[in-house]
């Protein structure tokens, strides 16, 4: 072979790797060569500063906002599901009511809870659709996420049990308001989502 | 690694796999270290970093489940890692600084006789070749490891460690007279 060892051959010596084409005459060659064998030692040194490059540790505790889209990914889900329950549970108090003789503001709080409802069910689909699980959130975020999935969670079981109240009238003032709740803290994590949030495209 | 940093791992893994958020903020505490310095090491910002320690844990949280035991646990969340980082990289498209590297550097060592640090040396390498040198002679990954990773052949995972360590033996004013 002529000359000295290519900067592949060096690696493949350092590495034990005999499979680089020409190995058996670079191997000749490195046996007789001072400087390649220096080059060698210098590979080794160079590896060898890379691995004692000191270690580097995060500035802030992610560990919250992993938390909070773990908890975010769980409930979004259950979320859904259980916003379409109520959502029918809820039509089912309308039939009661329309079986009944109406009176006339009785049938605005039924128009305006079906309002309310199909509000809360198109922030759910934008949430859904803004996919919050796959994109990076700040800790401060995720506290505020945290605390409003809560409110929910706790708003869709007072929504749940009111479904057991058999008198109409007294449910459907009561439900109105809880749905309001409802699309208020909806709308609130929507934007929280979509104000704070930083999206890693993946 | 695992044992020195995770004290009694089998019993954390296990109730991390049902989801005990105090196990998982435990493999969190033992393991956020060396994936922010893997992730840092890779990319060239803090925010990259802290972006793809957030991104690794939430993935591990996810699916832990899916972890079978039969590798170390470091090595399972290291995969993760580099998996996140090198996408991060894709998706970033820094500038490659190959072409600084190639115009400028050799002028610049003639003239100066510049000797860079090793850190900032790392730095001036191109993003795919950094991680190439990092994923391979710092956390031992094969050629055929980091060639899957990055949807590259083996000679590219090799072309491109060799390239590397021959900037940074200018850069570092390593060369020998031949």
């Amino acid at each position: 072979m002529t000359g000295h060892l290519s900067m592949d051959q060096l690696i493949a010596l350092r590495d034990g790797d005999r499979s680089e084409p020409g190995m058996d005459g670079a191997l000749q060659h490195f046996a007789a060569c001072s400087h390649c064998q220096s080059e060698l030692e210098r590979l080794h040194q160079r590896t060898a500063r890379l691995r004692a490059l000191p270690s580097l540790a995060p500035s802030t505790n992610e560990f919250p906002a992993v938390h909070a889209r773990i908890t975010v990914a769980r409930r979004s889900q259950s979320r859904a599901a259980t916003s379409i329950g109520l959502a029918i549970a809820a039509t089912a108090v309308f039939a009661v009511i329309t079986r009944d003789i109406v009176h006339p503001k009785r049938l605005d709080a039924e128009q305006l809870l079906r309002t309310e409802i199909s509000q809360s069910q198109q922030l759910e689909e934008k949430l859904h659709a803004w996919n919050p699980d796959q994109r990076v959130i700040n800790g401060r975020t995720a506290i505020v996420v945290i605390q409003l999935e809560n409110k929910i969670a706790d708003l869709d079981a007072q929504i749940a049990a009111m479904a057991k109240v058999q008198q109409p009238d007294a449910r459907i003032e009561n439900e109105l308001k809880l749905w309001r709740q409802r699309v208020g803290l909806m709308n609130a994590l929507v934007d929280v989502h979509l104000t704070k949030a930083g999206n890693v495209g993946l | 690694m695992d044992a020195m940093s995770l004290p009694d791992a089998d019993a954390v893994i296990a109730r991390a796999r049902l989801g005990d958020p105090v196990a998982l903020e435990a493999l969190y505490r033992a393991y956020s270290t060396p994936v922010y310095n893997l992730s840092r090491r890779i990319c060239r910002t803090t925010e990259d970093a802290e972006d793809i320690l957030q991104e690794t844990f939430f993935e591990v949280c996810r699916s832990i489940r899916n972890y079978r035991g039969d590798g170390s646990i470091w090595g399972w969340i290291r995969s993760v890692a580099s998996s996140k980082a090198l996408m991060r990289l894709r998706r970033n498209k820094y500038r490659d600084t190959d072409e600084l590297n190639d115009d400028i550097a050799p002028a610049r060592s003639a003239s100066h006789a510049l000797r860079m640090d090793l850190e900032s040396a790392m730095e001036r390498l191109s993003d795919t070749a950094r991680a190439v040198v990092w994923l391979h002679d710092v956390e031992g990954y094969t050629h055929e490891e980091i060639a899957g990773q990055m949807g590259k052949t083996v000679s590219f995972s090799k072309s491109q460690l060799a390239r590397a360590h021959t900037r940074l033996r200018s850069w570092l004013g390593e060369e020998a007279l031949a």
